[in-house]
Order: C-alpha cells, then sequence, then structure tokens
C-alpha cells in the first residue's frame, strides 16, 4: 500500500508543470531599447544619461523578491556586495537607485516620470508600459 | 574660508534626522550631499612607535541636469605622536587640504567633461585612496611613486556598456595643482591615458602618462610611466594587481618596475582575509625591495573597519605591524 501511495505521489509531481516566475524590466513607451549589459550599468549609475534625459533607476526594497532576482540576474551581484559597492560610490559621488515598496508604486511612477525605469512581476504589466527586458528564475 | 563653511554645513547636517553611516546626508532640497570620513592608526617597527590621526576628511557632491560635482577637503596626518627610545615627537598638520574639487558635464550617453582637481584614473587603488574603503591600513608602494596621485585640469572620458563595459579616459594638466602640497608630485604638466575593459567578473587597465615637475629644469624632471592592472572579484574572493614603471624623458629607468598582487577572502561580509606581495625597485630613491603584507579587516557594518596586519620587509628593519579604525560618514 505505501509502495503505491509513494508510486502515486511522484507521478503527481512529476505531471505538474515547472513553478516559475516571469520579471519585466519596465520604462515608458518612449525609452529607447537597452541590453542587459545597459540596463546593469543603469542600475549601478555607470549610465546615467541617454538620448539627452536623465535615466532613473527604480528600486524596490532591500529583502523584496522581485529586487532579489533581479540582482542575481540582470546585475549578478549579492546583496553584501552591493553594500559595499555604494558606500564605494558614496566615495565618489554617486547614490543609489531610489526605492519603492510596491509593484504598483513602480508602475505609477514609470509611467509618469520620463527616464523613469522599474522592474515587476510579469503578469502586472499593462499595455501602457514598455518591456525593456524579460526573463524567468 | 570657503573651506570652512563646507566644515559647519557638514557638522549641522550630521545632527539632522535618518542619517545613516556610510551614506552621507542630503542637505534639504539641495542638490548636495555631505560625507566624510576619518582614521586612527597605530605602527610598531622595531623599537619605533607611531600613532596618528591620519584621515579626517569632509566632502559634499550632488548633480543637477547635466552636471555633477564633488568637493573633498582634508586634514592628512592631522596628529602624529612618534615614540623612539623613551623620546616622544609630536607633529601636526592642522591645514585644511583640497584633496578633490571637480564639476562634471554629462554631454551624451557615452561622453562626460571633467574640469578641476581629482583622483587620476589610474589603476584600481588610486581611484579609491582612503583607508576605510581599502582592506589594509597601508598602500601599496607602487601606488605612490610611479604617478602624480592628483591631477588639477580636464579629463574627457568615453564609456560604452553592451556584454561588457569599456571606459577610455583622457587625461590633461597643463597648470599648477590646486593643491600641490597635497600631491605625491608637485607637477604643472600631466598627460595620461586609461583604457579599461570589463565583464562581470573581471577587468583590465591600461594606463600611460608623461608629467613634469613644478618649473621641470633638467630631463630628470620629465617622467613617464605605464600601468597594466587587473582585478578578478566574485562573491568569495578577489584578486586585483597592478604593476608598472617610470623612466625619465632621457629614457632612464627611474622606477624599473613597482607592482603588487593582492588577494582577499571573505570569510564572511564582516570578516576579511587578505594577503598582498609587492616588489619594487626605485632609482631616485635608490631602493629595492620585496614585501609580504598579511591581514585581518573586521567590518561590523561596511563603513566602519577594524584592521591589522603585518608587514615582512627584504629590508628587515623595516618589518612593521599596523593597526586602525576607520569610519566613512
Amino acid at each position: 500500500m505505501k509502495k503505491i501511495l509513494r508510486q502515486l505521489i511522484l507521478m503527481v509531481l512529476v505531471s505538474l508543470p515547472a513553478i516559475s516566475s516571469d520579471y519585466v524590466v519596465i520604462a515608458n513607451k518612449e525609452m529607447k531599447d537597452f541590453s542587459k549589459g545597459q540596463i546593469k550599468a543603469i542600475f549601478l549609475k555607470k549610465l546615467t544619461l541617454v538620448n539627452d534625459m536623465n535615466i532613473v533607476p527604480i528600486n524596490m526594497g532591500a529583502t523584496n523578491p522581485v529586487r532579489l532576482e533581479f540582482e542575481k540576474h540582470v546585475v549578478k551581484m549579492s546583496f553584501s556586495r552591493l553594500k559595499s559597492y555604494w558606500t564605494k560610490q558614496h566615495y565618489l559621488g554617486h547614490r543609489p537607485p531610489i526605492t519603492m515598496k510596491s509593484q504598483e508604486s513602480v508602475k505609477a511612477f514609470v509611467k509618469k516620470v520620463d527616464g523613469a525605469i522599474g522592474y515587476i512581476e510579469a503578469n502586472n504589466v499593462d499595455d501602457s508600459l514598455k518591456i525593456l527586458y524579460k526573463w524567468s528564475d | 574660508m570657503y573651506k570652512i563653511v563646507v566644515l559647519l554645513i557638514f557638522v549641522i547636517s550630521l545632527y539632522a534626522s535618518e542619517y545613516r553611516l556610510g551614506e552621507g546626508k542630503k542637505i534639504d532640497s539641495l542638490p548636495l550631499y555631505m560625507g566624510g570620513y576619518f582614521s586612527l592608526d597605530y605602527r610598531n617597527m622595531g623599537n619605533e612607535n607611531r600613532y596618528r590621526i591620519d584621515d579626517l576628511a569632509v566632502m559634499g557632491y550632488g548633480n543637477y541636469d547635466k552636471f555633477s560635482y564633488m568637493a573633498e577637503f582634508e586634514f592628512k596626518s592631522f596628529y602624529v605622536d612618534t615614540r623612539k627610545d623613551g623620546v616622544s615627537t609630536v607633529t601636526k598638520d592642522q591645514s585644511l587640504h583640497t584633496e578633490r574639487v571637480y564639476v562634471d558635464y554629462h554631454i551624451n550617453e557615452n561622453y562626460t567633461l571633467r574640469a578641476g582637481k581629482y583622483s587620476s584614473p589610474i589603476g584600481y587603488w588610486n581611484l579609491l585612496p582612503v583607508n576605510v574603503l581599502r582592506q589594509t591600513t597601508s598602500n601599496p608602494v607602487s601606488t605612490n611613486i610611479i604617478f602624480p596621485k592628483f591631477t588639477t585640469g580636464l579629463q574627457a572620458s568615453y564609456s560604452t556598456f553592451n556584454d561588457g563595459e569599456l571606459s577610455i579616459d583622457v587625461i590633461l594638466q597643463h597648470n599648477r595643482d590646486l593643491d600641490d602640497s597635497y600631491n605625491n608630485y608637485k607637477i604643472d604638466n600631466h598627460y595620461g591615458f586609461n583604457v579599461l575593459y570589463g565583464q562581470d567578473d573581471y577587468s583590465l587597465k591600461l594606463n600611460g602618462g608623461y608629467f613634469e615637475t613644478i618649473n621641470a629644469s633638467s630631463e630628470e624632471d620629465k617622467r613617464y610611466y605605464f600601468m597594466l592592472s587587473g582585478k578578478y572579484d566574485v562573491e568569495k574572493y578577489q584578486i586585483q594587481a597592478e604593476i608598472g614603471f617610470q623612466n625619465s624623458s632621457k629614457f632612464s629607468a627611474t622606477t624599473p618596475y613597482a607592482g603588487y598582487i593582492q588577494g582577499l577572502y571573505r570569510l564572511s561580509e564582516q570578516h576579511i582575509l587578505v594577503a598582498r606581495a609587492e616588489a619594487y625597485k626605485d632609482n631616485v630613491l635608490k631602493k629595492k625591495e620585496q614585501i609580504g603584507i598579511v591581514g585581518y579587516a573586521y567590518r561590523p557594518i561596511y563603513p566602519v573597519a577594524f584592521k591589522a596586519e603585518y608587514q615582512l620587509h627584504s629590508l628587515s628593519e623595516e618589518n612593521q605591524m599596523l593597526f586602525s579604525v576607520s569610519v566613512l560618514f
């Protein structure tokens, strides 16, 4: 009986689709396209001006899971390395990106402010936003 | 007078709310952030003990539209008490030096123009030259003898980002230093270049340049230099190396070689082990030396560092032990 039960559980697990999330980097419709490397440079404040427009990257809160995914996949730096990076940047005269608490706030800010760039879960995107980059965890 | 005003604004800003160490403080609605740093260190070398308040600095920076700026003023070797054979000697340099003052104009996404006094963009070490931001109390000798640490003049920069990062800087000085008492060479001409290519974990730099000391009268006062640097940085460890040489304009080698290789191992976010090997030959100082350094840095939070290191020199009378405490505001 136990053996049948184990086999049943295994079959159910195998037949389930892999649970994964999709994420997107967004801007308003007028923003030009960026490569993944350029998006990383924008969030590290190495690239600050595009087409005569100041770029405004927006981070989620420090422990937000969407931010952790973004930093792992796009910035490719851990939270502790980023902390040391921004401490050094303070000496060099650069500030970290502004932070917002919710994906709704990021969307509203991106729609309203020219040059704003943020990241959210893909299922929160609407037609008024431009997707610059998409990835799955 | 303007330096005192900057210092006063900084002190007042520290009383403001919502201040977090190592992040600076925004001054009301102005495009101005204030910060600073200090370091205390102790050195034991044979029968000599030195206690020092070394760095005491204040800085302000900000940006407006396509412009950004940085100003930094510093007391260097503010208080030094050296004790040898029972005799204590105290020296105080209480003049406030101009370390960096510059304005950047961002022409477009690729080009930036800088005017003022700035850290020469040579190698990696010279761009973060303050105690609290490095993992050893000491600096490699090579970062002090090959090139002028600071340049007063113009800098034109090009940068592009795709799969990797490519940056090119051209540095131009054809005037006196803004504060030549605060530079390792007193220069009135400096022309150089910097090329950096980097990917996620590694980067390489190539530097070259020419400089003249003030009122250069002999060929010995006109020097060329070249540097090659590399860095590999991942989560647990970092390896960084810089090597270069310097010639006088008559092509006699003033520094035939000087360089270092340094490894960091991050036991955790707070605990860092460091080892460095250095070698140099300086024909002006008439010195040739190899140095081995082992050290440990404890950072309860990143902007605060407690560091210890031991230096083993081929000139054994220079073996020494160093301790320091440093904080970035």
